[in-house]
């Protein structure tokens, strides 16, 4: 009987109540996560205000004092100055998606335009598989071969003597925790901007070349201006993946709560730092403590909220640029 | 009548899928436990060695989760699981009305780098090290790595974590500029890669690195067993309330039997 219904040729009308109705499902499952979560972190931003996202003491510190709070809930301790993992979060971060945006859009012009075929034949399933590859994998190829080799052959005893007293550099750093995130989300912005340059209407590109421009002008000039609202969504998507990126960063980044200081020069990229997913996942153990719990609960409606901005960010990033844009 | 059907086969799929399969059949009295990653190689093993016992068979069902002290006791204090592993002792905070029944006992080894033959440490030089008073190897006498102390520990959340501030630290504080591992894995793997390390892992974890005398007493399983050796911790069986029916059977038989008391031996110190 339910597959007399299902196989029935389906009305318009049909359609659209199913599909609204899978909609709704979807959209209802978001808004119930987005309000849990920001009411199970409510106590934390309530106890510590806007001093929550700034700086002063040592926040490991205040996550252990936190966990070892005692059992009357009125004695619960929520205070935290979560500075330093919000910033490992955008340095790491922005870092990584600068980096990768320069190489992604290289790597496109390349293979849309200038890789011989055969060359192109193997880059393109290459680099969509690689979008694929699990973080895990990056993780453990960091934890076993980079961060050995920092460690050992990149910092020397004298470097690491000087900051001894304020952070010790082991290999596990911003530097392996930047490289590893940028090859890892390079592949997706790679796949986006080949998309978007091969939309560029062909006429466009050959009215160029009619009139003398060379390849690399016209790709410069006329392919990657129009394909700027598909770059400006490639680096969306790869600074979400890079923002939620937990597993890999907590294996590399150092498992530290600190904010690594630009004036240190080229010790800045030695030391180590963990973003706010990493500490998520490192202190997942604690969630039965009731203060503890809503203080990650905290971390994750932080995360949460910066991506919907990201996502209106780059909506508004993309207005300007599509006067110039393929319109589809 | 049929306009609708999609939607609501939808509805009770997600329905179903949230409630859940109802448990088994009341016959077989079914056991779960969730918790420490330290206890669920030993209570895997033990539950095995409970079902090889004749009345036994067919009685009793084993299912077992792992995922930390604290998961473990916050699943059995709501009533998810019939025990929670916990590796670390009760804490204040824990809720109310829990029982620790205690199952056997586990060393917390000092471990370096393997090129750091490092022979033994006093209480107080660990002390000293662990809290960033000796930043340097050459401070160390016995060290052969030389250079800066890199500290590897456990998060906040950590059974191990708790277990070393206790046995090892007292009311020192641990240094904040150590880095802080997720599990005993990673902080092994640490160690392993950096010559300049130094961290704690249960005694499980020792493959690989250089394990340190404490005390002058090596960290092994006869040590720990002879009581001669100071870093030893419990593991436990969390129930809500005394124990009850086949979970106070199992219990009973892991704290008394002579048979749990070998298994708990292959790689663990018996409670006597």
């Amino acid at each position: 009987m339910a597959r007399a219904g299902l196989t029935r040729p389906w009305t318009d009308r049909r359609a659209e109540r199913t599909l609204g109705a899978v909609a709704s499902i979807v959209l209802i499952l978001i808004a119930t996560m987005v309000v849990f979560v920001l009411a199970k972190a409510w106590p934390s931003f309530a106890h510590n205000g806007l001093r929550w996202f700034g700086g002063g003491g040592n926040v490991d510190d205040q996550l252990k004092a936190i966990f070892n709070s005692p059992a009357d809930p009125n004695k619960y301790i929520y205070t935290l100055h979560a500075w330093p993992l919000l910033y490992g979060t955008a340095l790491t971060t922005f870092l990584a998606v600068g980096a990768g945006l320069v190489f992604a859009t290289l790597a496109a012009i390349f293979i849309v335009e200038f890789a011989p075929p055969r060359a192109r034949a193997v880059l393109e399933p290459v680099v969509r598989l690689l979008a694929a590859v699990p973080s895990v994998i990056y993780g453990l190829i960091g934890i076993l071969v980079l961060v050995k080799f920092v460690g050992e052959h990149l910092i020397s005893e004298g470097r690491k003597a000087s900051v001894i007293y304020v952070i010790q550099l082991s290999g596990s750093s911003l530097l392996v925790a930047v490289v590893i995130l940028t090859v890892m989300i390079t592949p997706i912005m790679i796949a986006i901007i080949v998309d978007a340059l091969r939309s560029v209407p062909r006429g466009w590109v050959e009215g160029s070349a009619a009139l003398g421009a060379n390849r690399w002008r016209t790709m410069w000039t006329i392919s990657v201006r129009v394909a700027r609202p598909a770059i400006v969504a490639a680096a969306v998507l790869a600074t979400a993946r890079a923002l939620g990126e937990a597993i890999m960063l907590s294996m590399v980044s150092g498992s530290v709560g600190f904010a690594p200081n630009p004036l240190d020069g080229l010790t800045f990229f030695f030391e180590p730092t963990r973003p706010l997913a990493a500490t998520i996942v490192d202190n997942a153990e604690g969630l039965s403590v009731k203060p503890f719990g809503q203080t990650i609960y905290a971390f994750a409606a932080v995360l949460l909220v910066s991506s919907l901005f990201l996502s209106l960010g780059g909506w508004a990033a993309k207005q300007p640029l599509k006067r110039y844009a393929v319109r589809t | 009548m049929h306009r609708m059907r999609l939607p609501a086969v939808i509805l009770i799929s997600l329905v179903v899928l949230t409630v859940g399969v109802p448990a088994a059949s009341a016959k077989v009295a079914t056991i779960t436990m969730s918790g420490s990653t330290s206890v669920a190689p030993l209570a895997a093993k033990l539950a095995k060695g409970y079902l090889k016992i004749k009345k036994n068979k067919g009685k009793v069902r084993f299912k077992l989760a792992q995922g930390g002290s604290d998961v473990g006791v916050a699943d059995v204090a709501a009533g998810r699981v019939t025990i929670g592993n916990s590796s670390r002792d009760a804490k204040p905070s824990d809720p109310g009305g829990l029982v620790f029944n205690p199952i056997a006992k586990d060393a917390i080894c000092l471990i370096t780098n393997p090129s750091n033959n490092l022979g033994n440490l006093t209480l107080q030089q660990v002390q000293d090290i662990f809290s960033g008073k000796t930043v340097s190897w050459s401070d160390v006498p016995g060290a052969s790595a030389s250079g800066p102390i890199s500290l590897v520990v456990r998060t906040a959340a950590s059974g191990t974590q708790d277990a070393f501030q206790k046995i090892f630290m007292g009311s020192a504080k641990v240094a904040s500029s150590a880095a802080q591992k997720a599990s005993n894995g990673l902080v092994q793997q640490a160690v392993k890669g950096d010559r300049n390390a130094i961290g704690y892992v249960s005694l499980d974890f020792v493959g690989g690195v250089n394990a340190v005398s404490y005390r002058g007493v090596a960290c092994n399983l006869r040590n720990a067993k002879s009581g001669e050796y100071g870093g030893v911790r419990n593991f436990w069986m969390v129930t809500r309330g005394a124990a009850v029916g086949a979970a106070a059977k199992f219990i009973k038989w892991i704290q008394t039997a002579a048979a749990a008391q070998r298994i708990v031996a292959t790689d663990w110190v018996p409670l006597r």
